[in-house]
């Protein structure tokens, strides 16, 4: 599926103009943070009921299969002084959560709504935030954000260290042993392999393409294109069919706006009560947001030193002052 | 006349003190900002079950920056506008410290010192280049967390990296200030840092140059 070059390059040009201004409100991000938006319509995925695998589980298993990690079998071993790692080069068939080898998947479940049972199907892969935990608190700056708003990791770089699942709501990024540059330390019990997640395929939207799974929905419940735009249309249908969004405001913005028949309140509920760990499940809920959260203690850190500045002359001046006297 | 002479005064104190704790409450807090202290059983220490969470790092890391970027500030600007160069390198201070290293393994005499010795400035110089590049690279990591601020990905990486390798930095330089108390003949010095002085005895005959 090509994205309109006008409407694309229209969101480039935006990005462009996307300053670094500090974000007052959430309204805020969803307007400023990235140019691209992306709307996955819950009214139109049916979960690919013909198919083994949803066909957007299976195009970005395909478009993405040439980067996925192949471990070296030596370094498959656990990450000391802990009992464990994390391997999943024996279960690369599996499609039913993310994994590293496989950056999105469709949750089904039933719920009442309305006095009727609803069964809905929900693609979920990296919801790409507006103020990122996993890029900001990554401590070797391995995560990476685009003006488009697409987050991703560089492998290259990455140790493995985990950081960003444990900072993300919904354990977005995951881990494979045995790849990227900590294996080049070995022996020493540093690092852990290196994090996978979906990258909105951001080498396509730099061809004006829209992501994989997106071109390969059957139904049509993904679209992308210019924030505003995109925005502008789950609103408005949500509106006409008393629909219910998530993404918009939920951990602080994000860049993906979902739209559903049926509350998310009841979707998450579904999701943690069919989760074999409730704590792993990938929920709907409304996580807040660790760096947003904090913000006005780091931009206490950022004015300090001109506090030190204005402490070092008034000291200065009434020193002196007294002096005079 | 009094058998003691002032060195440190209140305000340079409570500055250094104000740098030094908030410095080890950043380094402990940096590196529990990395994915350590869960991995390697930190948390399992008496205490420390804490440690690996990282918003707690996080904001103990921003309170502690906030102390140590105002009294760095604060000590630059304080004794500029009072013109007070004594622990600034000079030249020849690093022939000196070399002399001075060399006397006190041959247990000769120390050439005679100002109130610091050269060495002192030399260390001092390292704190002061370390201390503002943590400063500057804080400052930007600090600025893209103040809201939705999206910087080049390369830029911040190599921030990132100078960061932490400025830290290793910083954390060698405690270990080698405090090493410096190994030494016998620094120990009269240790006091001042707590009463702001020193014996007057000790310093005119270890830093005859220092008119105290």
């Amino acid at each position: 599926m090509k994205i309109s070059r006008r409407s694309f390059l229209a969101g480039m040009a935006a990005a462009g103009a996307a300053t670094v201004v500090p974000k007052g409100s959430a309204a805020w991000a969803a307007s400023n943070a990235g140019t691209l938006g992306t709307l996955i319509d819950l009214t139109l995925c049916d979960g690919c009921p013909d198919r083994q695998t949803p066909a957007c589980v299976s195009a970005c298993r395909s478009k993405n299969a040439g980067r996925f990690p192949e471990p070296d079998p030596k370094m498959l071993k656990d990450y000391w002084p802990q009992p464990f790692h994390e391997d999943w080069s024996g279960r690369r068939e599996v499609t039913s959560r993310l994994t590293p080898y496989n950056w999105t998947f469709v949750q089904k479940v039933t719920v009442e709504h309305e006095g009727e049972a609803r069964s809905v199907a929900i693609p979920r892969r990296c919801m790409h935030c507006d103020n990122p935990p996993c890029v900001k608190l990554c401590p070797f700056g391995t995560l990476k954000q685009d003006k488009s708003g697409a987050t991703w990791i560089d492998p290259a770089a990455c140790f493995g260290g985990a950081k960003c699942r444990t900072v993300c709501p919904w354990n977005v990024p995951q881990r494979q042993a045995g790849v990227g540059i900590y294996t080049w330390l070995d022996p020493l019990p540093v690092g852990g392999g290196v994090m996978f997640k979906c990258d909105l395929c951001r080498d396509s939207l730099a061809e004006g393409e829209a992501p994989a799974c997106m071109s390969a929905c059957p139904k049509k419940a993904m679209t992308i294109g210019p924030r505003q735009q995109i925005f502008a249309a789950a609103r408005k249908k949500a509106e006409e069919i008393g629909g219910y969004l998530y993404g918009l405001d939920e951990h602080g913005g994000t860049s993906t706006v979902y739209i559903s028949p049926v509350p998310f309140e009841a979707l998450d509920e579904a999701i943690v009560q069919a989760a074999d760990d409730p704590s792993r499940a990938m929920r709907l809920h409304d996580p807040q947001n660790m760096v947003e959260k904090h913000s006005n203690l780091a931009k206490a850190a950022l004015i300090a030193p001109v506090a030190g500045i204005v402490g070092a002359f008034a000291a200065t001046v009434a020193r002196k002052e007294k002096g005079d006297e | 006349m009094s058998d003691k002479v002032m060195r440190h005064p209140l305000s340079v104190r409570l500055i250094h003190w104000s740098v030094a704790l908030s410095g080890l409450v950043l380094i402990f807090s940096g590196f529990g900002n990395m994915p350590m202290y869960q991995r390697y059983n930190v948390v399992k220490l008496p205490g420390l079950f804490w440690a690996g969470n990282y918003e707690i790092q996080l904001v103990i890391h921003y309170i502690a920056a906030v102390v140590f970027g105002a009294a760095v500030l604060f000590h630059i600007v304080f004794h500029l506008r009072r013109r007070e160069f004594a622990a600034w390198p000079k030249r020849g201070d690093l022939a000196e410290s070399w002399h001075i290293v060399k006397a006190m393994i041959r247990k000769e005499e120390e050439p005679p010192h100002g109130k610091f010795l050269a060495e002192q400035r030399l260390a001092y110089l390292a704190f002061v280049v370390t201390s503002a590049i943590l400063l500057v690279t804080g400052l930007v990591k600090v600025y893209k967390n103040t809201g939705v601020v999206i910087l080049d990905p390369t830029f911040l990486m190599i921030v990132t990296s100078v960061h932490t390798g400025a830290t290793m930095i910083f954390l060698f330089l405690v270990v080698a200030h405090l090493g410096a108390f190994v030494v016998k003949a620094n120990r009269p010095l240790l006091p001042s840092m707590f009463t702001g002085r020193v014996d007057r005895e000790y310093a005119e005959r270890r830093h005859p140059r220092w008119k105290v």
